[in-house]
């Protein structure tokens, strides 16, 4: 019995050796379905890998737990695949099982979030948003706007809405919103307070600020959703949300499009969850020998509002209405 | 005179007086720092009152709700740590009802694909019978209530990511509306169905004898049993009711943000609904309850929450601060504080006397 047992073992062992030889395994190590932006994120890399001739895609759901991704990058060492993608749930504790995939000599490739490790550890490429640069993009959309509307004398008073305390995009973010105020004098801040990237928090913290902060002009919100939980409480405070007060939102998921167009958001950054396109290519390149060096590539990103042609300095702003049809998530 | 200050006395060993006096003191605190915290006015576009009051009754309806069913839970002796991943189930339910599939209604409007009544009924039916599922599992399998509604606890979320296909879907139907962002008599409709609720919790638990057996099974369940109590039905019948109560929390709270959101929806709830039954001055060994007390407890988590966001306390602070607030209100209701301020009010009351004498 445990012969043959043995014997199957090796032929499914053969086999799968054999399917491997034919093909370039690519295994990605994601995080868990926390949000529909991370649905789009694992959607557009299975389908561009998996759409791609001769590659094969091995995924690995971490639900949200950083043990599981620990254990599925171990599992992807065992199997001996071809590359790794891997987006890492939390910034810190993955020095050992990285290095465990330096010394099987397997090609990593970083993406969304970049670990802590990072320059202790080997990868070939790097891709990640440019969270200081949202922000930045955020602060500096109000500024341009309030000035385009001639009231860029005018001093206006803004609330800053942030993410989870702690997440890399809420201190990136956080960090490019405050620099930029520094570059719009007319820009006063008046309330800064977490509503922890969700709809329900960002409505309660509207709901207060309403009562405490006698005038508001801007709202940046480091995420949409909360934006959109912000505007439910300005309706309720019987104000006119996209009016009375300006809205500026980040991530550009479809239901902020549809704000923007209905005329209750003003315009939201785009931190975009489609990394297929730079992936594909650039693995493309390693099986031809290219190297890449280690800084993080940063997709381009763009800004969409009710009009369109803010100039940002980095970027201009496009109309909302005019891509939503092509918007994916 | 001395009778007066007899009272006087048991009202300071209550745990609910040091509840409502700790309240009054952070309200105090608001209104000393802005004295228009207590303003109310009429908002004409929505038809309600509009004020940081009105806020702080209406954000705590969730878990003023929830903790309405955790003090029966407490009351028994146990704990129920799947409301919050109830309260995403019924979410996701509903919504799942409301849409159906968002690849064949891709756009949310003032639609609903299935019957409304059903919208309602299914989860609050769903909820119930996973209350029922934790209280089978305590009842009858004899398994500690931490254990048994952890299972739910864990898994909960995993079936409301299910439901809805890891996916946050969003609607416009405004019935729907109405539960959370609603009004009835110029009051925001979630304090309505708080207030229905806990009238309701109260006259079952107070009018009949549910709210004394409830009590006994919690001291001692074999000598409720030996004395003609069906502990077992007893138990069922209070994790039902937490149950049906997480699942009109998860109706409200889905309802506020016209969306469900399996990951965020009651996360945390049934630590803060414990809390609340604490502060309210229930025992977490069991035994006799008190519903009031429990409201003023999900108030003043409220009220905490409010005073961070009104005044602006910088978010890497705001767990800090709220943990500080409530180790104070704890401490305040420890037995040899509440004890120490007893001794002093029956002092006076001697005192009193014996001048009265004199």
């Amino acid at each position: 019995m445990k012969k043959v047992l043995l014997l199957a073992l090796v032929l499914v062992m053969a086999l799968c050796a054999s399917a491997y030889a034919k093909d370039v395994v690519i295994a990605f190590s994601q995080i868990g379905q926390e949000s529909d932006w991370r649905t789009a994120n694992t959607d557009d890399l299975r389908h561009a890998i998996e759409g791609h001739e001769g590659w094969k895609l091995v995924y690995d759901d971490g639900q949200q737990k950083q043990e599981n991704q620990i254990k599925a990058l171990r599992n992807f060492i065992t199997q001996n695949v071809d590359y790794i993608l891997f987006t890492g749930v939390v910034s810190t504790g993955w020095d050992e099982v990285l290095k465990e995939v330096n010394e099987a000599e397997i090609p990593l490739l970083l993406i969304d979030r970049i670990p802590d490790c990072a320059d202790k550890i080997d990868y070939v490429a790097a891709f990640g948003g440019d969270f200081v640069e949202e922000g930045r993009r955020q602060v500096a959309w109000a500024g341009e706007y309030l000035k385009s509307i001639g009231k860029g004398d005018t001093d206006v008073n803004v609330v800053i809405m942030e993410g989870t305390t702690g997440a890399s995009a809420q201190t990136g973010r956080t960090e490019g919103n405050l620099k930029a105020l520094k570059e719009y004098p007319h820009l006063k801040l008046v309330g800064q307070q977490s509503g922890n990237f969700t709809r329900a928090e960002g409505q309660a913290v509207m709901e207060s600020w309403l009562k405490s902060i006698d005038k508001i002009d801007v709202l940046i919100a480091q995420n949409d959703d909360m934006a959109l939980g912000a505007i439910d409480a300005i309706k309720a405070a019987g104000k006119v949300p996209g009016k009375d007060i300006i809205i500026v939102g980040c991530d550009s998921v479809k239901a902020a499009f549809d704000s923007i167009v209905a005329g209750e958001m003003n315009c939201t950054v785009e931190c975009t969850p489609l990394y297929g396109k730079f992936v594909v290519p650039t693995i493309e390149a390693l099986i031809k020998g290219e190297k890449f060096s280690k800084t993080v590539v940063h997709p381009e990103e763009g800004v969409f509002d009710m009009n369109g042609g803010i100039d940002l300095g980095t970027v201009k702003s496009i109309k909302a209405a005019d891509v939503i049809a092509t918007r994916q998530y | 005179m001395a009778k007066k200050n007899f009272v006087l006395s048991g009202l300071m060993q209550s745990k609910v007086t040091w509840a409502v006096i700790a309240e009054l003191l952070i309200l105090m605190v608001c209104f000393m720092i802005r004295p228009d915290f207590f303003s109310i006015s009429y908002q004409p576009s929505t038809g309600m009152l509009y004020g940081s009051l009105i806020d702080i009754i209406n954000r705590s309806a969730e878990i003023t709700i929830i903790s309405m069913g955790m003090t029966l839970v407490i009351a028994l002796g146990g704990t129920d740590l799947s409301v919050g991943a109830l309260v995403a189930v019924a979410g996701a339910i509903a919504l799942k009802f409301l849409r159906w599939d968002v690849l064949t209604y891709t756009t949310p409007g003032d639609y609903t694909v299935c019957p409304y009544i059903l919208v309602l009924t299914i989860p609050l039916i769903v909820c119930a019978l996973m209350g029922l599922f934790n209280g089978f599992l305590v009842a009858k399998g004899g398994i500690q209530p931490i254990i048994a509604t952890l299972i739910l606890m864990v898994c909960g979320r995993g079936v409301a990511q299910i439901l809805t296909d890891g996916k946050q879907f969003t609607t416009g139907y405004s019935p729907f509306r109405i539960i959370g962002q609603g009004s009835f008599l110029y009051l925001p409709m979630p304090i309505i169905i708080t207030i229905v609720v806990v009238i309701a919790v109260a006259l079952f638990t107070r009018k009949t004898a549910f709210g004394a057996f409830v009590e006994s099974v919690g001291v001692n369940p074999s000598a409720s049993r030996l004395s003609g109590i069906k502990a077992d039905k007893i138990i069922l019948i209070v994790f039902l009711i937490t149950g049906l109560l997480s699942g009109i929390a998860g109706l409200i709270y889905s309802s506020r943000i016209m969306s469900n959101d399996s990951n965020n929806a009651g996360l945390n709830f049934e630590m803060d609904a414990i809390l609340a039954v604490v502060i309210g001055g229930t025992n977490m060994s069991g035994g006799k309850f008190s519903l009031a007390g429990t409201v003023v407890g999900s108030l003043i988590i409220r009220t905490i929450v409010t005073f961070v966001y009104y005044f602006g306390i910088v978010a890497e602070a705001t767990m800090a601060f709220k943990a500080l607030i409530i180790a104070v209100v704890i401490i305040l209701q420890s037995e040899p504080v509440r004890k120490y301020f007893a001794k002093r009010s029956r002092v006076r009351e001697a005192v009193l006397i014996s001048g009265g004498e004199r």
